[in-house]
């Protein structure tokens, strides 16, 4: 393997990280290439796309809050003049009109600087954000909310939902993620639900799920509805994920009941353990009564 | 600098078990130096194949392995075909045999089908080892038909002490589910609700909603134990291995079921809460409330 399919094979083994085990994966990744040089500029690509993938959240600077960096925060590099990798990964947090530079390795915002908010979108976003920041205290534990409006569109938010739990001491980890885009002149919802689970005591277990959803807004929902408009966006979302949450259950009781038990018997038919003495017993019978067994030249 | 091997072993115990094939052939080609490491220390799913001679399935992995060969322990043949490929001492060969039947009444009366497989092999101090094989696969009559797949590796050494035997047993169970019916069961509630059968309503009260998703649980557990058993003839080695993987399934089992369905549902609702919890915190405030209120 040249070097460039080493960083290759590198980053797709980022791009797997289970939540909050990117620093892990990294470090076993460094010791597997042992060059540190084109490790640290190989891979930056991967880091990039695993922390816009996986909606980590940053310390927006000078701000008490946590904003997600996503695609949809991404501040398009404005000039061609501005060449290097480095200057594209400015994001934006529209909860307090600021924009800054991430790192993706240290994951460190830096930079801030002010964002002055499309008058035309700015008053329905704003709305979605108060009605998302009730709706993420009524049901996440630790979440962390972004509402983006679209750049050119007055009629097309995003919302983006992330909940981390990272317990290295007990080798668990968790990630929700949800994004809604609510597109009010097509009168779409479209969501999906994102869930990751790992499990790593003497073992590795994960859950991964995938949600796509795609319902009509009621002709109700406008954006000159303001706050009323903006609540029942987020009633919308707040049903969808409940019925979900709801059916994942239904699910585990399903693959528990048929799954786990079509799989393998918790005790065979006879409801008691083997009796060695005697299985051993009848295969020799069976031995001497049929001597052509299914061993064909034994 | 760590050990690069445990670098490869952590590594395998953190990405998706869903890869893991995939990801040991990749730092295979990453690491040509450590192939047999790897190889010989990360269990992968193993493999179906068909015993030329007897038509009956077997399992394949690195155990029954001689360069890209596998042995079935049914003909004792290699596929493809070896000249001079590792096969057991004749006396080991007569208990491979017997244990595979033995094995294959285990699989049974536990797994009601699948394919079981067990190899032996000679140590160099006098004892021997060995490795029973499960295998189970699920696969759905229907696309929304659940599915899934159950792989036990269980490796064992046997020391002769007398009339007794020392045991060392190291399991592996791989498991994996796959649902793909969960959008059918979220879209339940809408034909449920109020008014929801009207197509052409005015209202979007869900009944035109889309959805389409998937829950897969995969993943792998390791457990060891060591015990001593009586020892009567070669055959009591059958009986005490059997005992003891039974009972060793039997807990695992138990912990998987545990994990599975326990612990990772556990986190997802630790995430996030099905009931309101501000009207929860409100209820909890209103109490102390009424507490103070009641003490003065």
């Amino acid at each position: 393997m040249d070097p460039e399919e080493r960083i290759q094979a590198a980053s797709k083994f980022l791009l797997q990280s289970p939540p909050g085990e990117i620093n892990d994966v990294l470090n076993d990744v460094r010791n597997i290439i042992s060059d540190d040089e084109s490790l640290q500029a190989g891979v930056l690509p991967a880091l990039r796309e695993y922390n816009l993938a996986q909606f980590i959240t940053a310390d927006v600077p000078g701000h008490q809050h946590q904003s997600i960096v996503s695609e949809a925060a991404r501040i398009p590099s404005g000039s061609a003049e501005k060449e290097d990798e480095q200057s594209e990964d400015r994001y934006w947090d529209p909860r307090s009109r600021t924009s800054f530079r991430f790192d993706h390795l240290s994951l460190e915002t830096s930079d801030p600087e002010h964002v002055e908010p499309d008058p035309e979108s700015e008053p329905f976003r704003a709305a979605l954000e108060t009605a998302s920041l009730t709706y993420l205290s009524s049901h996440y534990h630790d979440g962390v909310v972004s509402v983006f409006s679209t750049p050119g569109s007055a009629s097309r938010y995003i919302i983006q939902i992330v909940a981390n739990k990272y317990n290295p001491s007990n080798f668990w980890s968790g990630r929700w993620r949800s994004e809604y885009i609510v597109d009010t002149e097509a009168k779409q919802l479209t969501g999906k639900i994102l869930l990751n689970v790992h499990y790593y005591e003497q073992g590795n277990v994960q859950l991964s799920t995938t949600h796509n959803v795609s319902l009509t807004l009621p002709p109700a929902i406008t954006t000159s509805g303001g706050a009323s408009a903006a609540s029942k966006v987020l009633a919308l979302i707040e049903t969808e994920e409940g019925k979900y949450q709801s059916s994942l259950n239904d699910t585990y009781a399903e693959m528990g009941e048929k799954t786990f038990k079509g799989l393998r018997r918790a005790l065979p038919m006879t409801r008691s353990k083997l009796d060695w003495d005697r299985v051993l017993g009848y295969k020799l019978g069976a031995e001497l009564t049929n001597s052509k067994g299914v061993f064909g030249n034994a | 600098m760590g050990d690069l091997v445990d670098s490869m072993l952590d590594l395998m115990r953190r990405l998706p078990p869903t890869h893991v094939e995939e990801n040991v052939a990749s730092l295979v080609a990453m690491c040509p130096d450590y192939a047999d490491d790897l190889l010989g220390s990360v269990d992968q799913p193993l493999k179906v194949m068909t015993d030329r001679a007897t038509g009956k399935e077997y399992l394949a992995c690195d155990y029954n392995r001689d360069g890209d060969s596998y042995r079935s322990p049914w003909s004792n043949e290699y596929d493809p075909p070896l000249e001079d490929g590792t096969t057991p001492s004749p006396k080991l060969r007569k208990l491979e045999i017997q244990a595979n039947e033995a094995f294959d009444t285990y699989r049974e009366m536990y797994y009601e089908g699948g394919v079981s497989s067990v190899f032996l092999w000679d140590l160099d101090d006098g004892g021997f080892a060995g490795v029973v094989l499960l295998k189970k696969t699920l696969n759905p009559s229907s696309p929304g038909e659940p599915s899934g797949s159950w792989d036990s590796i269980h490796v064992f050494e046997a020391a002769e002490r007398g009339r007794q035997a020392h045991y060392k047993l190291t399991s592996t169970i791989m498991l994996q589910m796959v649902d793909r019916s969960i959008a059918a069961r979220s879209a339940k509630d809408d034909s449920a609700a109020p008014g929801a059968k009207s197509p052409t309503g005015e209202k979007a009260n869900g009944n035109d909603a889309k959805r389409e998703g998937e829950v897969t649980l995969s993943g792998s557990m390791t457990r060891q134990t060591e015990q001593d058993f009586p020892l009567q003839d070669s055959s009591s080695h059958i009986a005490n291995t059997g005992r003891m993987i039974e009972e060793m399934e039997i807990k695992m089992r138990n912990l998987l079921q545990e994990v599975y369905f326990g612990k990772t549902r556990d986190v997802v609702f630790d995430l996030r809460s099905l009931d309101d919890l501000e009207k929860a915190r409100r209820q909890r405030e209103l109490q102390k409330e009424l507490v103070g209120f009641i003490k003065r």
